[in-house]
């Protein structure tokens, strides 16, 4: 309780001097950072840069040596979670496993856990509304495992969005995407923080999209490199910092904030 | 025509198990269990000759106890060693066939109960082992239903599961204890040897013509069911083994669904590979 009182009222992610060990890597090395309410925040680093590992420390998945997570000013846990939407990079369904989009849905929204138990009409009724924002309607039929890349990061966005969550988490959300499905889908996010008004932590390795949508950007490798708004971030410097060679940002002309 | 109380209490042990194993059968398979199952299916033979070592006339508790000290000894070894699942399971299945061997070959006199175990002898069940079946086939089918979505959830992701607020860890003791308990009482069934068939065909079969999760648990169900009686009511009058007439009749199934899937969707990607 004192962390919450000590914590400004806006601050929905707060990391300090976070360690984490893998096996003989030295992951995360004393790393810091805030996220405001409202913000869409972007961690970009290179591989191995520990940024998958900050969000699992975010999600409460990865132990940490020392340091500590705070979400909404609480360490994270089921009562955090409530308030959180997470979407990961892929799914591990198999073809052998069939459950279907509509399923997929149902079992995560509070009204349809019986779901196996309920008519299709009815399930559809609940998740009318969501489904259709999302053009994720013509999909309730089909299998998650036989998703495109695109339409499954569709899905997953609506599914974590079912709990009406303040803050989306999103790991790697484009890996395994084509091209103009990660523009529609950043499009998608951005629509999705702008009319729900959530905050957004997303993990990318796509600077040009980070660029375009981001409101602030961490640069990670071990440490946090450097921070701030993606013009000043992503220049030619900041990233030879956190990458560790020569990088061209990427230019663009019709940027809008 | 009346039909004989053993053929009576061998259809009635096909019809509790068959669906159960069958249900069952949907998550294990999603999960890639197939190889658990039957190492915990083989692991049960070291508990039968425990049992006899220990003069235990009917050996199933002993069965039951010896496999979930298996089944939790695999899920200790995977999260405390950097072993692949495979190797575990590999060396737990050797070892556990190995030790059982050792032991009834020791004891001697044993033989015969060795092959009811290893090959299952539905005929020989008596109304007690019917009644366990029963009491265990409703309170693991209502353990299923009543954690279906944290299942289903699972199965597809354990981080999300997690962030969903699932105690993943409790989830998966439960499932390979509820995947135990059904595995060891299905040996008096079909035996050691071909168990893992009424858990992994049935659902195997039912995705060949499911088209959602919920279609695939009720044909899986009924599969399961058609395919223990059926095989059971074949048997007798054909004067042949029970175990392997289940596990044929449960295979003609699937060679049939595979027909009909490849009827009805020609371009299904693919059927699912058993």
């Amino acid at each position: 309780m004192e962390i919450a009182f000590r914590q400004p009222k806006d601050v929905v992610v707060e990391v300090t001097g976070l360690q984490v060990r893998l096996g003989d890597t030295q992951v995360l090395k004393g790393v810091s950072l805030r996220v405001r309410k409202g913000s869409i925040v972007a961690l970009i680093g290179p591989n191995g840069s520990g940024k998958t590992t900050l969000l699992r420390c975010l999600l409460g998945l990865q132990p940490v040596d020392s340091g500590s997570v705070r979400l909404f000013g609480k360490v994270p846990g089921p009562e955090s979670f409530r308030r959180v939407g997470y979407v990961p990079q892929r799914l591990q369904v198999d073809r052998s496993f069939i459950l279907t989009v509509r399923e997929f849905l149902a079992i995560r929204l509070p009204a349809t856990r019986g779901w196996f138990w309920r008519s299709t009409h009815f399930i559809d009724a609940q998740l009318k509304e969501l489904v259709a924002d999302l053009d994720v309607e013509r999909l309730l039929d089909r299998p998650l495992a036989g998703l495109s890349g695109g339409q499954l990061q569709r899905v997953l966005i609506c599914s974590s969005l079912l709990n009406k969550p303040e803050l989306l988490l999103l790991d790697e959300p484009t890996a395994g995407v084509d091209t103009p499905g990660e523009k529609d889908f950043y499009e998608l996010i951005s629509t999705v923080h702008r009319r729900l008004g959530l905050t957004v932590v997303l993990v990318s390795h796509d600077l040009s999209m980070v660029y375009r949508h981001a409101s602030w950007v961490y640069a990670l490798n071990g440490v946090i490199c450097c921070e701030g708004p993606p013009e000043d971030v992503m220049s030619a410097d900041s990233l030879k910092q956190a990458y560790g060679i020569h990088m061209t940002p990427y230019q663009h002309h019709h940027h809008v904030h | 025509m009346s039909i004989e109380p053993f053929m009576q209490r061998a259809l009635l042990a096909a019809l509790v198990m068959g669906p159960l194993c069958g249900f069952m059968g949907v998550f294990v398979t999603a999960r890639r269990m197939s190889f658990f199952s039957d190492t915990i299916a083989h692991a049960a033979l070291a508990g039968v000759a425990l049992g006899f070592w220990l003069g235990v006339k009917d050996p199933t508790l002993p069965m039951i106890i010896f496999s979930l000290a298996v089944a939790l000894l695999i899920l200790w070894l995977k999260e405390r060693t950097d072993l692949l699942n495979d190797t575990i399971m590999a060396l737990l299945l050797s070892g556990s066939v190995a030790f059982g061997m050792v032991v009834l070959s020791l004891l001697k006199g044993f033989r015969n109960e060795l092959d009811r175990f290893l090959f299952g002898d539905i005929f020989s069940v008596g109304w007690g082992d019917v009644q366990v079946a029963m009491g265990v086939a409703v309170g693991v089918s209502y353990l299923l239903f009543r954690h279906l979505n944290a299942l289903a959830l699972l199965t597809a992701h354990e981080d999300l599961a997690h962030v969903s607020g699932i105690p993943v860890r409790r989830m998966n003791q439960l499932f390979v204890i509820l995947l135990t308990v059904t595995v060891a009482l299905s040996i008096r069934l079909l035996g050691i040897v071909l168990v893992t068939s009424l858990i992994v065909v049935p659902p195997a079969t039912a995705r060949n013509l499911a088209q959602s999760l919920r279609q695939q648990i009720i044909l899986s169900l009924f599969l399961g069911l058609s395919g223990a009686v059926g095989g059971v009511a074949l048997s007798y009058p054909l004067n042949l083994p029970g175990g392997p007439c289940i596990t044929l009749t449960l295979i003609a199934f699937f060679i049939f669904s595979l027909l009909i899937s490849k009827l009805i969707r020609p371009n299904r990607s693919s059927p699912c590979p058993l």
